[in-house]
């Protein structure tokens, strides 16, 4: 019996976020409002899923900005895939935490 | 001002959150925190977030969930039976630990050591302790001074060494030191060449001849002198004579009965002094083509010179010193006899419907019983000797019946624990079964419920306890799983709590 990934809701809050541009774990922390110590151990549990990669960005763009280096996160195919299912699950999670392309759709009607 | 501090704060907090981290992930979470907490306190140079309100402070507490779990899941992945719970060997190690414990402490005990160690003497098994009728083993004198120094030449034939001890309490009298009151063996001056025990004399004393020789124990030597290294080779004065302090003994080379604080040997021409009914004890060493095997303890009857024969018991030193373990063996008779009257012994069925070869499975079942039983009788025995003869009593009688009131209940309480945790544990993983559940519905039997019901959290099977024996289910039987059912439990796929 194949097991198909079903996510929790905080989970799926994060996995939308990322989706939504959130790339950087802060930016999820304030997109979904959850904290620290419950943002960063989920994102790691999607990225060993396979659900999203994560990539440190140039350490020349970061010195460039006098700033550390950031690690920003996007999703994998099989993470987009895996959102899809998700919405049937939790229809309100697009309203909440849109993503440019559906609120561009928005926007048109 | 604030600002600063906070972030400051932040940074140290962050810092010592990633010394929590396990060392192969470190610096990678050490420096997406670090760049995150930059960008949490310089908001205006973030370019995806306008977090101005935000706390750096409750960000790093943040941290240190994240570092939390990092470690458990460290721990969790790592597969190391020891820290997984319920697990057969988790259970191995407490019990080895509580053992290991236990037999320090018993070791750190004199009274327990010299209970538990075997005699180490030259020709131990050869020894034996004289007493009256009924007086085997107690703490009361029962050889007259005059039968001693009867035997010194009538037996001969029986005895190639014999001794005499009596305990007393003397008042020693030492210059420069303070003036103690000591428990004595007043002795033959053969014992210790009797026991084996070689004493050391010093070089630089002179001994007089037929003088007094004290032999302390280290224990007075350290209590009443202090540890005075130049105590050796000094002489003492006890009630007016000269003694010469010869030696220092280890606690350890008197067991015999008596609580003493040095020895004080003497010849047999100071000896004869005593009163011919002063009583006392008396070693020797025996002839063993005299005494019968099996060793242990004989019935010797002497006659005396007036021509009246008495009977009197040679119990062997070496019977006399293990009776703590003999007393153990009695206790552990006791509660095998009463362990039935307590607790059903059938472990449950188990039909032959394993994964693995049902040898291996079999095989494993028992050893762990095995083990289980093997270390909780260790641990009983060192604790009920511990307690006996280390804590609770210096009468080696008393200690005795000490030792048999702790070890009974320990050992009957023990086994039934070992029997229940063997019922409640998966025969293929040997972890303890969880999640238990009230199945049935009310029937016949006016029971709510018709049993209980157990899983492994690994989907091995499930346990079925029945509250009363029936004709289907007259013992808790094991029911095993295929592995179709396996996606059901939790803990055969990766752990992802993400997932639900």
């Amino acid at each position: 019996m194949p097991a198909e990934p079903r996510l929790s809701h905080t989970a799926a809050m994060i996995l939308q976020a990322i989706h939504a541009g959130q790339i950087y774990g802060f930016s999820v922390m304030e997109m979904t409002g959850l904290p620290s110590g419950t943002v960063y151990p989920a994102m790691r549990r999607l990225e060993r899923d396979g659900l999203i990669v994560s990539k440190w960005e140039q350490q020349s763009i970061a010195d460039a900005e006098q700033r550390p280096p950031r690690k920003y996160y996007r999703l994998t195919r099989a993470g987009k895939s895996t959102l899809e299912a998700v919405y049937k699950r939790y229809p309100l999670l697009e309203r909440m935490i849109p993503s440019p392309e559906q609120e561009h759709e928005v926007e048109r009607r | 001002m604030k600002q600063t501090f906070s972030a400051q704060l932040a940074g140290l907090m962050v810092g010592t959150a990633s010394l929590l981290v396990p060392r192969r992930d470190r610096s990678a979470w050490t420096a997406e925190w670090t760049a995150e907490l930059w960008h949490l306190c310089h908001p205006h140079g973030c370019d995806s977030c306008d977090a101005l309100d935000a706390d750096p402070v409750e960000f790093s507490v943040g941290a240190f969930h994240d570092a939390f779990w990092l470690r458990c899941d460290h721990i969790r992945s790592s597969g190391w039976p020891g820290l997984q719970s319920g697990s057969a060997a988790r259970c191995a190690l407490f019990l080895s630990a509580t053992a290991l414990v236990a037999l320090f402490l018993c070791l750190c005990l004199p009274g327990a050591r010299s209970a538990l160690l075997p005699l180490s003497r030259r020709d131990a098994g050869n020894l034996v302790m004289i007493s009256s009728n009924g007086y085997a083993g107690t703490q009361a004198p029962s050889i007259r001074f005059a039968d001693y120094q009867e035997w010194t030449t009538d037996t001969t034939a029986l005895f190639t060494q014999i001794a005499f001890y009596r305990t007393t309490a003397r008042t020693v009298h030492l210059p420069r030191n303070p003036t103690a009151r000591l428990s004595l063996a007043q002795a033959s001056d053969n014992l210790l060449p009797l026991l084996g025990v070689p004493v050391a004399h010093p070089g630089t004393s002179v001994e007089e001849p037929g003088e007094p020789r004290l032999i302390l124990t280290h224990s007075a030597w350290r209590r009443i002198y202090g540890s005075d290294p130049h105590l050796v080779g000094r002489t003492a004065d006890i009630d007016g004579q000269p003694v010469l302090i010869a030696a220092i003994m280890p606690d350890s080379d008197w067991c015999f009965a008596g609580h003493i604080d040095a020895l004080l040997l003497e010849d047999q021409r100071n000896l004869a002094a005593f009163p011919s009914t002063t009583k006392g004890f008396v070693i020797a060493r025996i002839r063993p083509s005299a005494f019968p095997a099996p060793r242990g303890g004989w019935r010797k009857m002497v006659e005396t010179r007036n021509g009246v024969t008495r009977g009197f018991d040679c119990i062997s030193v070496t019977h006399l010193l293990g009776q703590p373990f003999s007393v153990f063996l009695f206790a552990l008779l006791l509660a095998s006899l009463a362990l039935p009257a307590t607790t059903a012994l059938p472990l449950g069925d188990y039909p032959l419907r394993h994964r693995r070869p049902p040898g291996t499975i079999d095989a494993r079942r028992w050893i762990f019983l095995a083990a289980k039983f093997s270390l909780v009788l260790v641990i009983v025995d060192l604790c009920s000797t511990g307690l006996a003869f280390g804590l609770a009593a210096s009468d080696p009688i008393r200690a005795l019946y000490i030792q048999l009131a702790t070890a009974f209940p320990a050992l009957l309480f023990g086994f039934r624990w070992i029997l229940q945790d063997q019922r409640r544990r998966c025969p293929e993983c040997l972890r303890l079964l969880s999640n238990p559940a009230r199945v049935g519905q009310a029937s016949c039997n006016f029971l709510s419920w018709n049993g209980t019901e157990l899983f492994c959290a690994r989907g091995h099977g499930f346990l079925h306890i029945p509250e009363l024996p029936t004709s289907w289910f007259s013992t808790q039987r094991w029911l095993c799983l295929d592995p179709s059912w396996l996606c059901l439990f939790p803990e055969t796929r990766s752990p992802s709590p993400g997932l639900v």
